[in-house]
């Protein structure tokens, strides 16, 4: 096995790792304000394909309406989950939202095969591919995208959740809903936004991965879904940056293990890495578990 | 509180379940959903001509209408329905009509199973044509022997699953004749390479096609670069393509039906310039439409090639297209060959047609259609020659004609 293998498919790993952090951010982000944890990530991710997947196909190959069309169209959708899944069931236990979500998910998938049809829809040439090759390291303008995408959204949403007024009031719906009620926060309206930007996020990852895979299709979003829960299980479930930190390495782990045995054990080095981490480190990659209020 | 929330948790599953029941029940045109039956227009007809409820023959259908082979199942679907409709057309078999019912099995061994069970409890079902793969089927096959019901796959191509026992048969190639022919016909004397890398679905059928390409491999003297495995739900294939591409070959052979679109596009991504051959996919339009510039050069062995053009296929092609909205590829035909075969065996049947008269009755019937001679060997399976196909310039040509070696 010579280095510049070894070099390939480390960056194979990071690419791959970068999609799965992509919709790990969106977790995170739900989990962190709503407090609850959500299954319905990876149907939002795929709804954000489909509908970026007609945005090109009426609209012509233009990335950015693909992604505002998916951000807004899965925006409207987390208010919808959040509606159905959490505000009814805030004071309940916290499994009747999950299954709830778990059933959501379902719908999802289930109305894009009625809608949308089973066969996988394609997504050429919306980002005409060009490799750019760093010694043995070949890396294509859709993968630095994705990469970039995942750098920039972790850096702004760090600053807007610890620096700003307004994401550590969304921050404090998470922490304590009575206290910041009792401070004037509308907990009802400000936990949905935290579940409509989580969700967006999914979306425009959906548009990412669709232009990255060149397709799109009613059950892409499944083992997705689970690697992002994963990741950001990894990251200790309601941090930003150690969520993306944990697909990344997920990536990195997977590709890794293929190198020196088959893509056939893919889920068992990424579930066994998980289960290695949770026994030794329970709380991920953060200094302290994540509570809910 | 508690009741309460239970209440309404209740009632949002209701309302949930009724949504979905009545989003399918509007969407006529669309390909059905999971689990749901599919009726087809034969069981109106039957209805509708006032013939008697014990003059029909059901077959029960298993295809995977979701799911990566969706494509597939949805074409078994519709190619079952047009040949059910043809024969009921024509005055149906004996005085019978024939009546279909589908369900989706998801390519998913534990649903096929669970659908066989119910078909086999069901009186009514006289034979079942499916599954997809050579894996549910063979998941079925002990099934088939307990409630004494055929099952006749249009596409199960593992040699090990026709000889499974005496109610399995199938209509497709097998793999123990196709994959070492694709070795030493296609890979060896079509493209006179010396040398490839192969990679395969882990399942049954593609661990099966790959021990009969690695013999056909060994035995043409092709050097073997590289042989990698990878699972069904697989979307990312840039680790395996990276690890092939490293061993410097310039020949792939893909061992897959549905992921192969998405493997030639990760193929082509990692700026791999090599001669690719595809067993399993047949002439597929989702190649093409999902490919597009891609898919240019690729080798497909074949055993049909339909097309509007073709005076034999144009009627079967223009049918599929109305009710399917894509070209049929051998698979389909293959499913339309069953409900002719059982057809067939139908007509040799005297007296009260039973489902132990229809396994008996298959051994020996003979079907000349549009997939060519179908008659079943000893093992229940058939043997068919192959063409050669090459995509050029974004469409399918044929290169070799049935029986070059």
């Amino acid at each position: 096995m010579t280095s510049a293998y070894f070099i390939s498919q480390l960056m194979n790993g990071l690419c791959l790792g970068a999609i799965y952090a992509l919709i790990a951010l969106g977790v995170a982000v739900i989990i962190g304000i709503v407090g609850f944890a959500t299954f319905t990530q990876g149907e939002v991710v795929m709804m954000g394909a489909y509908i970026s997947f007609y945005v090109f196909l009426y609209g012509g190959n233009h990335v950015i309406p693909g992604i505002l069309g998916s951000f807004i169209a899965t925006w409207v959708l987390g208010m919808i989950i959040y509606k159905i899944c959490y505000a009814r069931f805030l004071d309940a236990p916290e499994h009747i939202s999950l299954i709830c979500t778990i059933g959501f998910s379902m719908l999802l998938k289930n109305i894009a095969l009625i809608f949308f049809g089973a066969d996988k829809k394609p997504m050429l040439n919306v980002i005409k591919s060009i490799n750019y090759h760093f010694g043995p390291i070949t890396v294509s303008n859709v993968q630095l995208l994705i990469l970039g995408t995942v750098l920039i959204l972790v850096l702004i949403l760090s600053f807007v959740f610890t620096k700003t007024d307004w994401g550590i009031r969304l921050k404090a719906v998470s922490q304590n809903r009575e206290a910041a009620a009792l401070i004037g926060i509308d907990v009802e309206k400000t936990a949905m936004i935290g579940n409509s930007i989580g969700c967006a996020l999914a979306g425009a990852a959906g548009t990412l991965i669709g232009i990255y895979y060149q397709s799109c299709y009613p059950t892409m979003g499944a083992t997705l879904s689970m690697k992002a829960f994963t990741s950001a299980t990894l990251g200790g479930l309601t941090s930003v940056p150690f969520a993306a930190l944990g697909g990344i390495l997920i990536g990195i782990i997977e590709n890794i293990g293929i190198a020196f045995s088959s893509a056939s054990f893919r889920d068992m080095f990424s579930f066994g890495f998980l289960i290695l981490m949770l026994i030794f480190k329970p709380t991920g990659f953060a200094r302290k578990r994540s509570v809910r209020a | 509180m508690k009741s309460k929330t239970g209440k309404k948790l209740l009632s949002l599953l209701a309302i949930t379940g009724l949504s979905v029941t009545l989003l399918g029940a509007c969407a006529s045109d669309v390909p059905p959903a999971a689990n749901i039956d599919t009726k087809s227009a034969t069981e109106d007809a039957a209805e509708t001509t006032g013939t008697e409820s014990s003059k029909v023959i059901k077959f029960g259908v298993i295809a995977p209408l979701t799911g990566a082979h969706a494509e597939y199942g949805q074409g078994f679907d519709a190619a079952t329905q047009i040949a059910a409709e043809e024969i009921n057309a024509a005055g149906g078999v004996n005085g019978y009509t024939i009546e279909l019912e589908c369900q989706d099995s998801a390519a998913d061994a534990k649903t096929s199973s669970d659908i066989f069970t119910r078909y086999g409890e069901d009186d009514s079902i006289m034979a079942v044509i499916g599954d997809f793969t050579s894996s549910c089927c063979k998941a079925n096959a002990p099934l088939a022997d307990e409630y004494g019901l055929v099952q006749i796959s249009p596409t199960a191509s593992d040699p090990s699953y026709a000889s499974m026992n005496d109610y399995c048969y199938t209509v497709m190639y097998n793999q123990s004749t196709a994959a070492p022919w694709t070795a030493e016909s296609v890979v060896g004397h079509y493209l006179g390479k010396t040398a490839c890398a192969v990679m395969y679905l882990n399942t049954d059928w593609g661990i099966t096609t790959n021990d009969y390409l690695l013999q056909g491999i060994d035995k043409a003297g092709i050097k073997l670069l590289g042989d990698e495995s990878y699972s069904e739900n697989e979307t990312d294939f840039s680790s395996v393509i990276e690890k092939l591409k490293a061993t410097g070959a310039d020949c792939l052979v893909i061992l897959d039906q549905g992921n192969v679109p998405t493997i030639i596009n990760q193929v082509r991504a990692a700026d791999w310039d090599c001669q690719i051959v595809s067993l399993g996919p047949g002439a597929s339009d989702q190649i093409l439409e999902l490919c597009g510039e891609n898919a240019n050069g690729l080798v497909i062995p074949c055993p049909s090639y339909i097309t509007e053009d073709n005076p034999t296929t144009s009627d079967f092609y223009k049918k599929f297209f109305e009710k399917n909205k894509c070209a049929p590829t051998d698979h389909a035909l293959c499913a339309y060959t069953c409900v002719q075969v059982l057809a067939k065996a139908l007509e040799s049947i005297d007296g009260e047609i039973t489902r132990e008269k229809i396994k008996d009755a298959l051994k020996d019937v003979q079907y000349d259609g549009m997939a060519g001679h179908t008659q079943f060997n000893e093992d229940g399976g058939v043997n068919r020659d192959l063409l050669i196909i090459q995509v050029v310039d974004g469409t399918y040509v044929i290169q070799k004609e049935y029986g070059y070696k």
